[in-house]
């Protein structure tokens, strides 16, 4: 070795083991101990990007400034999940104070790791009892192993969308309630043309935009997760029950390969060439924004119900999948009871819920404001509010790993409709040891 | 040997010692900084526990265990990467060579066709993919228009698990640039004086390639799959954005982006360290497969050094 | 005679010695090589189509309505000028260009200063372990960034605060990139020593060898160094990803793009329009700098 490499070894490795030391350091958390009431600017991250979304989320600010003039939010838009968990570990000068997300699936990663702040204390320190607050479920998919760290802003709920003129012209004069009355209605509604259809009465297949796994499931109120915190969707019988019925569909309906090949007509799911809004779909499952953009595409023959249930749980018609967005302060906040002010007003002010709630089409977050006389009264949106307060309507529920078990029992659904897969109770099982595995390696 | 050096001697031998340093520093610093501290620590943290909020915690050998094991991303990444050495590596330099060749034959208008071919090349990748995602697309798509027109099947491209890949090849071949300059640049340095004697000897065009051209360059040849292996090890930016925009899924819009949509056919490793490291926060099990790229990187350029061609240094 | 030039085949037998046989065969030949021009330039237009075809595509979505985009007509109604005037005037885009064009040009500035001098010292000093160091060099330029981006992110964002910015992408060019330095060490190697060699006779130390003799000789390379680097900032997707997206305001044009669609709901011709956009300085950059940019591609396979 020549002393030249040996300078550089050295110089290296004094270099690692001196920015390896200071490397390790934890993360220190910010403070509650500041003064809401001074002057303070604080730094509110979102995720929305459309003109009428910004525009109605600035409003929502300004409402807030005027009422708290002390207050100067910065908003800043356009943020995704993974920049929100990227920007709570790196915190500084530039970090927000406050975040929203568009997805529950990341609050179990916010809460257990403490990249969010415990809500407890503000709502205690208010008196903001949140279960006489918001809806149940809401409530659920805010918290983690009994943590509250974020709250719920707006909600989104999974519906039926059903082409109005195409069920006229098949003489259906009602949407389907049961699955089975849905299967019969999807089959009429069924054209087929050469090889492929002139109109298909329902997409089965789990590429099917919002056709998903975990959207459907709601359907049989599955459990994903026992007492343990054990993933069971093996001995859920909703998941067998979901993926049977997912099959038959698509027998019913012309066979995997065929629907695949019609799905890869469609437009993209946000654009206007939507297959529901194009009427190459009769019906589909889909969240409420839907009717806005149909809508804007010039489609107004979409009708809305709640999505059909198993035969044998026919009285919980009116149960849907619900999401949300979510809001909460970032632990590495110093301005965290300003913050908190700013979340508060957000989550829990019946006029600037219901206001932000017509104005980007989407349902109401607290119990008050979904009974408000101020909330848009069309009759579509209703349905989708009726779904978001059924006592049967269920979620995902947060894990400490994100939304890393959806993708996994996803990834079985396509396995298993592409033939991929044979055998669904090994499969389901596979799921299982899976989700606990990626779970034991979050730990 | 004597061990008395002359000290005048000695004096120069130093400050020449001192001077190349002096000239080194730049990579020293940004070598020891850059490269060897954090490889180090992409070790260290490899058997860490670290979520990048609480202090790392020691776990031995659980992250490897997990990744190679339990990590349901890892198999199907490097089978993709495996896939893609083979096929996508193989077309790029035939077609490559293919168009080097075509172009020193070209006699008119060489300057615009060769612009043409070297053109997509210096597209920006993130462009060039979203471009490809749109000209391929299923539905509405004008490539699917077009073969439909002429009765031919219209694939679901970046939309299925079997033509993803294939998509991705098509447009790693549509820039073949790089590949086409230098073969060119070889071609044209094949002794004229060879090609001559062969045709005296009666080769055919043929034989003249297998037997004259061929050897000349197939220095040039092993240069660019080697490189090729190793730059499809660490393909990132295509497979992913194609996959993210063929989706249709934009990380804000609340919907969880599929990693290496469609069914895992587009995942490649460097897409891995982001899903453990970026999106799950693990960093220790980011740092094995940091860890895996970087040695299967090394060997191939050890491959690449054998050649010593690389080193060879005016003396 | 007339009929005897028509027709060879006839006139070879009363006419010996003109040049008959002589006349046909290079006649075949020509007519070989005509055909020969034929097929390879009909291959060349193929390929050409093949190669130019998608920027059409782009293009001619790029100036259609929003309508039109999705529809089988590839030629657009009316010509749309106006999309890319919407794109441009998008919040944040014109941020997006400027964070591009400082990322690229203090990234190309600061990779070739740092790397001359350590390119010229291997190529030009003697000294024990410079294979190894060339060694060492081509194996970080084999490296893709991603083996030892979680403890540089670490240090970039916990050490240094620098999260949502694209500092961390730019100081490290400061100290060389291995690269840059294999590239210029390949072309200096071609420079005969007696330059040098005659500029310290004259007295030059190293450095003025190196700014005064040497720079000057090795334009082209440099200038196909820079074009490379500049290329690879304006490209670069893997790095704003993670250290400037948490914060929009410095986002790259790379980074934005992807957004881009997001936020514009797939309207492709939109998108068609940024994506030209974002594609447009490359290739203008390459019509100017043709000439050095191919001889610097040669360069990275051939001279070895």
């Amino acid at each position: 070795m020549s002393r030249l490499t040996k300078a550089a070894a050295a110089v290296a490795a004094t270099a690692a083991i001196s920015l390896l030391a200071s490397a390790c350091t934890g993360q220190s958390s910010g403070s509650a101990n500041d003064d809401a009431s001074k002057d303070v600017t604080i730094t509110f991250w979102h995720g929305w990007t459309a003109p009428n979304e910004l525009k109605a989320i600035n409003d929502n600010v300004a409402r807030f400034e005027k009422a708290h003039p002390n207050i100067h939010v910065k908003v800043q838009g356009n943020i995704t999940d993974d920049k929100i968990n990227q920007a709570l570990r790196a915190g500084g000068s530039k970090a927000p104070d406050v975040v929203s997300s568009f997805t529950t699936d990341n609050v179990g990663q916010f809460c257990s790791s403490g990249s969010m702040a415990d809500l407890a204390p503000f709502l205690a320190k208010d008196k903001i009892d949140p279960a006489a607050t918001f809806p149940k479920p809401m409530l659920e998919y805010t918290q983690f192993d009994g943590k509250r760290c974020t709250l719920p802003l707006l909600g989104d709920a999974y519906g039926l969308y059903y082409n109005k003129k195409a069920f006229a012209a098949a003489g259906i004069t009602a949407p389907p309630k049961t699955l089975s009355e849905f299967k019969a209605d999807a089959v009429k509604l069924t054209k087929t043309k050469g090889d492929s259809y002139s109109q298909l009465g329902y997409m089965p297949n789990f590429h099917g935009y919002e056709s998903t796994t975990t959207h459907l499931a709601a359907q049989w109120g599955v459990k994903y997760f026992d007492a343990n915190g054990k993933s069971q969707v093996a001995k859920d019988p909703g998941f067998t029950a979901m993926f049977n019925w997912q099959q038959d569909m698509v027998k019913s309906l012309g066979g995997f390969g065929k629907l695949e090949k019609y799905r890869n007509t469609f437009g993209d799911e946000f654009g206007a060439k939507n297959p529901l809004q194009t009427g190459q779909v009769a019906m589909g499952i889909d969240g409420e924004w839907r009717l806005g953009m149909a809508k804007d595409a010039g489609m107004n023959d979409l009708g809305v119900a709640p999505f059909p249930v198993p035969d044998d749980q026919a009285s919980t018609y009116g149960k849907g999948y619900l999401s949300g967005t979510i809001i909460g302060i970032a632990n590495t906040s110093s301005k965290k009871n300003a913050a908190w002010e700013l979340v508060k007003f957000m989550t829990t002010d019946t006029d600037a819920v219901v206001s932000f709630a017509n104005a980007i089409h989407n349902v109401p977050s607290t119990l008050a404001a979904l009974k408000s006389p101020k909330l848009d009264a069309d009759p579509g949106f209703k349905t989708f509010l009726d779904i978001a307060q059924n006592p049967d309507s269920t979620t995902t529920p947060p894990s400490i790993n994100g939304g890393a078990y959806q993708l996994t029992l996803q990834d079985f659904g396509y396995a298993y409709e592409s033939g991929k897969s044979k055998n669904l109770s090994s499969g389901l099982q596979g799921v299982d040891t899976q989700v606990d595995k990626d779970i034991a390696q979050a730990k | 040997m004597t061990a008395a050096v002359h000290p005048l001697l000695k004096a120069k031998r130093r400050k020449s010692a001192l001077r190349t340093l002096a000239f080194l520093s730049p990579w020293i610093i940004g070598f020891s900084v850059f490269f060897v501290y954090p490889l180090v620590s992409t070790v260290y943290f490899s058997f860490m526990k670290y979520n990048g909020i609480n202090a790392p915690t020691w776990v031995g050998g659980k992250n490897w265990s997990y990744v190679f094991t339990d990590y349901p991303f890892f198999w199907p990444a490097l089978r993709n990467t495996l896939w893609l050495v083979v096929v996508m590596v193989t077309l790029r330099v035939l077609f490559g060579l293919g168009i080097g060749l075509l172009i020193t034959k070209i006699k008119t208008g060489a300057g615009f066709f060769r612009t043409a071919f070297y053109l997509p090349y210096l597209a920006p990748p993130v462009a060039a993919t979203m471009a490809f995602v749109f000209l391929l697309n299923p539905g509405t798509g004008p490539v699917n228009h077009l073969l439909g027109d002429v009765g031919l099947p219209t694939p679901g491209w970046f939309t299925d698990p079997h033509w993803s890949k294939p998509a991705l090849t098509m447009l790693a071949v549509w820039g073949i640039g790089d590949l086409m300059v230098i073969f060119m640049a070889a071609l044209l340095d094949v002794p004229k004086e060879q090609y001559e004697a062969a045709e005296l000897d009666g080769a055919g065009p043929w034989h003249r390639f297998r037997f004259v051209t061929l050897p000349n360059i197939s220095p040039i040849v092993m240069f660019a799959v080697v490189t090729g292996v190793i730059q499809t090890m660490q393909y990132y930016t295509q497979p992913l954005v194609a996959g993210k925009v063929a989706s249709g899924v934009i990380g804000n819009s609340g919907q969880q982006v599929e990693p290496g949509y469609p069914d895992k056919s587009t995942l490649t490793l460097p897409q891995l360290v982001y899903e453990r490291g970026f999106q799950r926060f693990d960093y220790g099990s980011a740092c094995v497969i940091a860890l895996v790229l970087f040695v299967l990187s090394m060997a191939f350029t050890a491959l690449l050094l054998r050649r010593n061609g690389f080193l060879s240094a005016e003396d | 005679m007339t009929q005897a030039t028509l027709s060879p085949g006839t006139a070879t037998t009363g006419a010996k010695g003109h040049g008959g046989p002589d006349v046909r065969a290079r006649r075949t030949a020509r007519r070989k090589q005509t055909l020969h021009w034929i097929a390879v330039h009909a291959l060349g237009i193929a390929a050409a189509a093949f190669f130019v075809l998608p920027f059409v595509f782009v293009l001619l979505t790029a100036v259609m309505s929003d309508n039109q985009a999705l529809t089988r007509d590839l030629w657009p109604h009316h010509w749309q000028w106006s999309n890319f005037r919407t794109v441009w005037d998008t919040p944040g885009f014109l941020t997006w260009w400027r964070n591009t064009l400082v990322y690229a040009v203090a990234g190309t500035v600061l990779t070739v200063v740092s790397s001359l001098p350590v390119a010229y010292a291997l190529a030009k000093f003697r000294f024990r372990g410079r294979n190894l160091v060339m060694v060492l060099v081509i194996s970080t330029m084999m490296l893709p960034p991603q083996v030892v981006i979680i403890p540089m992110y670490l240090f970039w964002t916990k050490q240094m605060g620098m999260d949502g910015s694209l500092w961390p992408l730019i100081i490290p060019l400061a100290f060389g990139d291995a690269f840059t330095i294999f590239l210029l060490r390949q072309f200096l190697l071609t420079i005969p020593k007696e330059y040098t060699e005659a500029a310290k006779v004259d007295g030059c130390g190293e450095l003025r060898t190196l700014l005064t003799v040497i720079v000057p000789m090795i334009k082209p390379a440099l200038a196909a160094v820079a074009l490379f680097q500049f290329f690879y900032c304006w490209n670069d997707y893997f790095g704003p990803q993670i250290y400037a997206s948490s914060n929009p305001g410095a986002w790259t044009l790379s980074y934005g793009l992807e957004s881009f669609k997001g936020a514009h709901h797939t309207n492709w011709n939109l998108t068609m329009a940024a994506t030209v956009l974002v594609m447009a300085p490359v290739i203008v950059v390459f019509f100017f700098a043709q000439k050095a940019f191919i001889e610097g591609v040669t360069l990275t396979g051939v001279k070895g």
